[in-house]
């Protein structure tokens, strides 16, 4: 192994000892990651919420969610070229095509002039574009409205959390301490007064203050430009409409053959995750009124402009070259793969890059970042069990693509020494145990 | 007519020899034809997630054409890692090349006339045991989910015990792709929900060597009483007649 293999495989030692200590951060986010795998992985069987269980709903609609996926793969620049068309001209958004991460950040920060705060909803596709880490370079201040997310910047924590519910490691003691420290109120330790508390104090700011919004989407529709949104708080519905400018950030593998396509993306999502997602976003162009004389004015209650950027960077490539990582662009981003995931399960975010947890975020980070930072993020915690694989609603093979990873890293000399051993014997003697 | 290979595995032809035995005597009451050859060369399963796809290919011709040599036909393997490789990635840099029908001891003794021809009685208490679903199986190209349980179920007193986690849902035992050797507190937390798992069940059944190895060594850290076994000696202790749990 390289010097700099035995330095990233100790690097990860050591955040896996942190595990024994109780308090380590890593420990108390396992602790509770680990009652919601078990929880969520028994809940696909059962019948308590519909007629139907998770499981048979996405058995039902797997080959056609996987039908859609594999044709826009197949098409990629006509699908692209299809939605930027009709969004632009029938949607009247603002669309941009960015060929690169750079690109997108570029588009995002025109689009924001000269303000200095930005709302958002939770947005994997922004992180995946640099954006985020932009707009902290240009010191924007970037307001999280998903609860879990405020409540991560409240307490400050850095760590990969959880897409779905990335407060959730917080004990509600801890929550009211911060807030009586920061915003000197002090409140019972009690999940309904937090969220009253911020429903009286938060909400109004939503309605009335908000000037640029940033969402991501769950799914686009090239036939008719609709972006699918899917949420349980409701916060992706208010800055979708009360605000004046909407900017959407999506990577092209949003796009799906048609709407139904991308409703069903929605759907599946919903159901796989048993999150109840009480509101479906569907939105076809900004705010508008035609009822004085007919004529058209675009910004009545809703958003007055809508901004979508769209962002290539690796996709294209990575269909059209076969790229190993090709499957990521099957992904709906349902986050399931991660409840049924061996290595999540026992190691929590430790299991992770700082796109977020479990393996899908592994490999993208390998796609911006390089094999080094993949194996840093736990790559070799992988058992290579194939339970994200069969579970996925999408057909994505996970498992097939960390063991790619798994050899690039091994050629550069990243395995682990015991690992590597093993291989050695296996094509040397035959035998890897004699 | 080509030779019928009982195809151990490298980990259970080196570390569980008597489970070995047991496995060929199960074997070839059903079918005696079946017969263990000498310096096997081991499947590759254990290297196949670190290994370029040249050397793997490599290595995979060089199994095949052992295979080959030794006019192979038919196998039964009883490692749950070499069934997942030889009946995915064989065909798969083989493609048509790759002749022999693979098997794993599971399917081959479910067979209703194979399990008739076990003829497994017990005649002990009524006995409630666990059987642990190994992700080489349950994941497999063809799944392997309902066979244990049919042989299981089929003697009479003896009866699976569902753990919450069962079948597709199953837990991995946190062991596979050399994680064992390298972090060992993957296998001591999934194990150990496995084991709060057995509730009723008075033991532990599992079909695959690096899970059994997994187990064993959790279980004694954590002092657990109830056993965990392999398949392959459950059985043949059923065969004889003897206490299955000891
Ligand atoms: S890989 Fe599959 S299961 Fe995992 S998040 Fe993507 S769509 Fe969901
Ligand atoms: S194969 Fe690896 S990434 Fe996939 S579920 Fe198993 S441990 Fe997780």
């Amino acid at each position: 192994m390289s010097e700099e293999g035995a330095k990233l495989y100790d690097e990860v030692k050591e955040k896996v000892e942190t595990l024994k200590d109780e308090k380590s951060i890593h420990r108390k986010f396992a602790d509770i990651w680990r009652l919601a795998c078990i929880g969520k992985y028994r809940s696909f069987d059962l019948r308590y919420l519909y007629d139907d269980t998770s499981r048979e709903y996405v058995e039902k609609y797997k080959p056609a969610m996987i039908e859609a996926k594999e044709k826009f793969l197949e098409n990629i620049e006509d699908y692209v070229d299809q939605c930027l068309n009709v969004m632009e001209k029938t949607n009247k958004f603002k669309v941009y095509y960015a060929k690169t991460n750079e690109e997108a950040q570029e588009a995002f920060m025109k689009e924001l002039g000269d303000n200095k705060v930005i709302y958002k909803s939770k947005s994997l596709e922004a992180k995946d574009a640099g954006i985020i880490d932009a707009l902290k370079e240009n010191n924007i201040e970037i307001k999280e409205t998903d609860l879990g997310d405020v409540l991560c910047q409240l307490l400050e924590y850095e760590s990969p959390s959880f897409t779905l519910g990335p407060g959730i490691q917080f004990t509600e003691e801890e929550i009211v301490a911060k807030i009586k420290e920061r915003y000197g109120v002090e409140l019972e330790p009690k999940a309904e007064k937090i969220v009253k508390y911020y429903r009286e104090n938060y909400r109004p700011e939503l309605l009335n203050d908000v000037k640029v919004s940033l969402t991501s989407a769950n799914a686009i529709s090239a036939h008719d430009g609709s972006i699918v949104l899917i949420e349980n708080e409701g916060n992706i519905s208010v800055l979708t409409r009360a605000t004046d400018k909407h900017i959407v950030v999506a990577g092209i593998s949003k796009i799906v053959p048609d709407e139904f396509d991308a409703l069903m993306v929605a759907k599946l999502q919903e159901r796989i995750t048993n999150v109840d997602a009480g509101y479906i976003s569907i939105i076809s162009s900004p705010s508008s009124t035609s009822d004085i004389q007919g004529t058209r004015v675009f910004g009545m209650y809703g958003a007055k402009e809508v901004v979508v950027i769209l962002v290539d960077d690796w996709r294209t490539e990575a269909a059209k070259e076969n790229l190993f990582y090709k499957d990521m662009l099957k992904c709906i981003s349902c986050k399931s793969c991660d409840f049924v995931c061996t290595a999540s399960r026992a190691f929590g975010n430790i299991y992770a890059s700082k796109y977020g947890i479990g393996g899908i975020n592994i490999v993208r980070d390998y796609i911006h970042n390089g094999i080094e930072e993949a194996v840093k993020d736990g790559l070799f915690l992988c058992t290579g069990c194939e339970n994200c694989t069969n579970w996925c609603p999408a057909g994505v093979d996970l498992a097939e693509m960390i063991k790619n990873l798994k050899k690039i890293a091994t050629e550069k000399g990243l395995c682990p020494p015991t690992l590597k051993k093993y291989q050695e014997k296996i094509i040397e003697d035959k035998n890897p145990f004699k | 007519m080509g030779m019928k290979l009982i195809y151990l595995g490298c980990l259970s032809s080196t570390k569980y020899t008597d489970t070995c035995e047991n496995a060929i005597q199960i074997i070839n009451k059903i079918d005696d034809e079946y017969k263990v050859l000498e310096e096997a060369p081991c499947c590759g399963a254990l290297a196949y997630h670190i290994t370029p796809d040249t050397t793997l290919e490599e290595h995979v011709n060089l199994v095949n054409d052992w295979f080959k040599k030794n006019n192979v036909e038919k196998i039964v393997t009883i490692c749950a890692g070499c069934y997942n490789y030889l009946t995915y990635y064989y065909p798969k840099y083989k493609a048509d090349e790759f002749e022999v029908v693979v098997e794993h001891l599971l399917q081959f003794m479910a067979k209703p006339e194979n399990i008739d021809k076990l003829d497994l009685k017990y005649d002990g208490k009524k006995l409630r045991v666990c059987y642990h679903d190994a992700c080489h199986l349950r994941n497999a190209d063809i799944p392997i989910i309902d066979e244990p349980r049919e042989i299981l179920n089929s003697i009479n007193k003896v009866e699976v015990f569902e753990m919450e986690n069962n079948k597709l849902n199953s837990i991995c035992c946190g062991a596979g792709g050399g994680v064992y050797a390298t972090f060992k507190e993957n296998s001591d937390y999934n194990t150990k929900s496995i084991f709060d798992q057995m509730r009723r069940g008075k033991a532990l059944i599992t079909a695959c060597p690096f899970c059994y190895t997994a187990f064993k060594r959790v279980a004694e850290e954590e002092n657990m009483k109830k056993p965990i076994i392999k398949f392959e000696d459950f059985i043949i202790k059923i065969m004889n007649g003897v206490d299955p749990l000891k």
